[in-house]
């Protein structure tokens, strides 16, 4: 049987400011992921580094220690490859005052 | 023969289907052709209502609690998870979309659990406002005129923090909107809070465990036929509901949809905290 493949879209449209993060997804069956980030619009401002974090719960977060760039232009994408995340995933970023960038992020998950 | 074949399969022999199995989803294979129910957009994805614009995907989960680990499904280790934002009101759904080849009788059959996150050490019990499920149907190109009908099925747990448990229905949509300049686009949220109606006798205590943890399967069936576009049968558990006072909303058929059979479940929570929604498995059958 081929193994499982999924492309999860967990943060559709939606406009980062301060301290914001995709929703918790829950994938232990995956060995491995990329995550996708696409800027919908024109970021403003400064743009941080985004993490990856992990959970075992969903509700308590680690960082993981991968970081990678935000998208600076509409239409750009970035991208961190990933592996033993254990359980539930998720994209978080701290934008200082006036940044914003609104964002589409994918999960690309492989058992 | 038929019989004895499926009552030896330890997976099917839990439903009752119809002849013709149309889909079984054991979420041990995956997402099994489950996903997100996007919103109509054209241009930007801005011009999505807000009711969809919220929802994401579902999951693969082994329903995984902090305090015993992982609960399980109902058979093997995955069901799918339905998760809501977490915000008072805000609702989650999961669909699989097919057409049919016969308007004849349909049967789902599902079991299913719900429970918020539990990010309180209390039972939390009316925590989840809903879960619930529905249709979205047309009649084939050649049977018009016809109408789009959508059977909406939701148990009201709790709302405003009172537990309420009770079956509701639906025969109202919202106002259907044209999106962008094309003419190719509209959108009406079905699922907006307004305009639920009790099921006459939909009274009904599920169960529920003592922490905000754990959880029990329970097993649902909905039979409805496509020929006539009405229920006739709901039952969950050991519950069979009269559907003389059910029906659906219907809305004028529309030029792209014929055919169409589009299953859907749904969560919405009524506090600010995640309601969670677990299917394993579904079994969708027809008598064609």
């Amino acid at each position: 049987m081929l193994p499982e493949n999924l492309t999860a879209v967990v943060a559709r449209n939606e406009s980062w400011t301060g301290t914001s993060a995709s929703e918790p997804y829950e994938a232990g069956w995956a060995k491995e992921a990329i995550v996708f980030v696409r800027a919908l619009k024109e970021p403003k401002g400064s743009l941080p580094k985004a993490r990856i974090e992990i959970s075992a719960d969903g509700m308590h977060w680690c960082h993981e220690g991968s970081e990678f760039a935000l998208p600076t232009t509409k239409d750009a994408v970035t991208f961190q490859r990933l592996g033993h995340f254990g359980n539930f995933v998720r994209i978080a970023a701290t934008l200082p005052d006036g940044a914003e960038i609104t964002v589409l992020v994918t999960l690309h998950l492989k058992a | 023969m038929r019989r004895a074949i499926r009552e030896a399969d330890p997976q099917l022999s839990r439903f009752d289907p119809l002849p013709r199995i149309i889909c079984f989803d054991d979420f041990d294979r995956g997402m099994c052709g489950w996903t997100q129910l996007v919103g109509n957009y054209e241009d930007s994805l801005d011009a999505m209502l807000p009711g969809y614009a919220q929802h994401s995907h579902a999951m693969l989960s082994t329903l995984p609690n902090w305090d015993f680990g992982s609960h399980g499904g109902v058979d093997g280790s995955y069901a799918l998870k339905i998760a809501t934002r977490p915000k008072k009101g805000a609702q989650n759904v999961a669909i699989k979309r097919l057409t049919f080849r016969k308007p004849g009788p349909i049967r789902l059959e599902a079991y299913f659990t719900f429970k918020p996150e539990a990010t309180d050490l209390q039972l939390s019990e009316t925590d989840i406002r809903s879960f619930g499920f529905l249709y979205d149907l047309q009649i084939g190109d050649s049977s018009g005129p016809g109408d789009r009908v959508m059977p909406h099925l939701r148990f009201l747990n709790a709302q405003d923090g009172q537990h309420l448990q009770k079956w509701q229905f639906k025969r109202k949509t919202t106002p259907i909107k044209p999106i962008g300049n094309a003419g190719k686009t509209i959108t009406h949220y079905h699922l907006a809070p307004d305009d639920w109606e009790d099921l006459p006798g939909g009274e009904q205590r599920l169960c529920y465990n003592e922490i905000p943890t754990k959880v029990n399967w329970h097993y649902l069936r909905f039979d409805f036929d496509l020929a006539s576009m009405q229920a006739t049968r709901f039952q969950v558990n050991d519950r069979v509901f009269a559907m003389d006072g059910f029906d659906s909303i219907r809305i004028p058929a529309m030029k792209n949809l014929w055919c169409m059979l589009n299953l859907a479940f749904f969560a919405e929570t009524d506090t600010d905290k995640r309601a969670f929604a677990y299917l394993d498995s579904v079994c969708l059958s027809g008598e064609f």
